[in-house]
């Protein structure tokens, strides 16, 4: 048993807290939410674990927490383009032919 | 209902019963590292990383890796991770291949195991691969990468993997790419052996073209979404083909490629 009170309620506690699950058919879901395909993981061992594109799915709305450990993408060059919007329609796409 | 009693009464809560206030993750059958590279990395010696005590680019520890290490300057670490929860975090928090600048590329590859040929786990690979064209494609190109990365860290590309019939128990697959050209997208997927481009009749060799082509078959069904009898090829788009990473490095036309 456990005493809900002492659990602090900030957000990345949990994720770097949690402990591995070690049996995956232990665990069930809330109603709606599917387990991972029984047949992946039938002889799973040492929490290796498969997962079916379906259950991996269900965690995209909920799991948006940006990691502790992700640097700040601009100080590695990783930077959005605008490439989608107004840009592609003068042409400037077209400019590089140095495709390889 | 009873099990349900029961992991409450354990107190097991998964980040769907309890969005902030979870105590089990989903461990990833493998570990997984992803890098990136762009023309704005290169050349311009940005910091590996800017957090201390984040691990370093890893030195490799062979000859032939060490020939990797200049093509690895330019290719930045961006994190590691090792739970579904914490992929989706990062995902949720980084960008899609459709917004990258031109010439860039995404490297989501297991921990331990450098994107380039000359690592270990991939001298005597291959690769699938497809090119698709940019202007037909962009829409597309992020759920395929998405799907890609899922299949990869589901582990679900390799079915040989659990099937007893394993040739190797270690997942054949070691990384998985996404490229973004000035005209056309690329996604690959890396495995640690390719077979023989020679045809022989060796049955362990045709055990595993016949496991490589199973990758290939997924990755062009289920991952993408085509058709078994869909023909892909056209102006700047390939079919689904694999090519071992020695007949890469030919150049020539004796390079042999297998076609889902």
């Amino acid at each position: 048993s456990y005493n809900a009170k002492t659990i602090p309620p900030s957000l990345p506690s949990a994720l770097a807290t949690a402990r591995i699950i070690d049996d995956i058919g232990q665990i069930t879901y809330p109603e709606g939410i599917k387990s991972p395909k029984v047949e992946l993981n039938i002889n799973a061992k040492d929490g290796k674990f498969k997962y079916d594109r379906e259950f991996l799915l269900q965690f995209m709305s909920i799991c948006k927490e940006k990691p502790d450990m992700l640097p700040p993408l601009d100080a590695i060059g990783l930077e959005p383009t605008d490439q989608n919007h107004s840009m592609s329609r003068g042409g400037s796409g077209r400019r590089s032919a140095s495709a390889m | 209902q009873e099990v349900d009693m029961q992991a409450q009464a354990e107190g097991i809560r998964t980040v769907f019963s309890d969005p902030t206030n979870f105590n089990v993750k989903h461990p990833l059958y493998s570990a997984w590292t992803l890098w990136f590279d762009s023309p704005a990395t290169k050349g311009r010696n940005l910091p590996q990383t800017p957090i201390s005590g984040f691990p370093q680019t890893p030195v490799p520890q062979t000859p032939g890796a060490s020939v990797a290490l200049g093509w690895m300057e330019d290719i930045k670490r961006v994190i590691s991770f090792d739970s579904v929860e914490e992929f989706w975090g990062l995902y949720n928090n980084i960008i899609p291949p459709s917004q990258l600048p031109q010439k860039a590329n995404y490297y989501l590859f297991k921990e331990g195991i450098i994107p380039a040929w000359e690592d270990e786990a991939n001298k005597n690979g291959g690769k699938w691969s497809i090119q698709l064209p940019k202007d037909k494609n962009r829409p597309n190109i992020d759920k395929m990468w998405l799907y890609t990365m899922l299949a990869a860290i589901g582990e679900t590309f390799d079915p040989y993997l659990t099937s007893g019939e394993e040739i190797s128990p270690q997942s054949l697959i070691t990384g998985v790419i996404v490229s973004t050209r000035p005209q056309f997208y690329r996604l690959s997927i890396w495995t640690r052996l390719a077979p023989s481009s020679t045809g022989t009749e060796d049955e362990q060799d045709r055990k595993l073209r016949e496991r490589v082509e199973t990758i290939g078959k997924h990755f062009k069904t289920s991952v993408l979404g085509y058709s078994d009898a869909h023909k892909l090829a056209g102006p700047l788009a390939t079919e689904v083909e694999f090519l071992s990473h020695k007949d890469s490095e030919k150049k020539g036309k004796s390079a042999k490629k297998i076609i889902v």
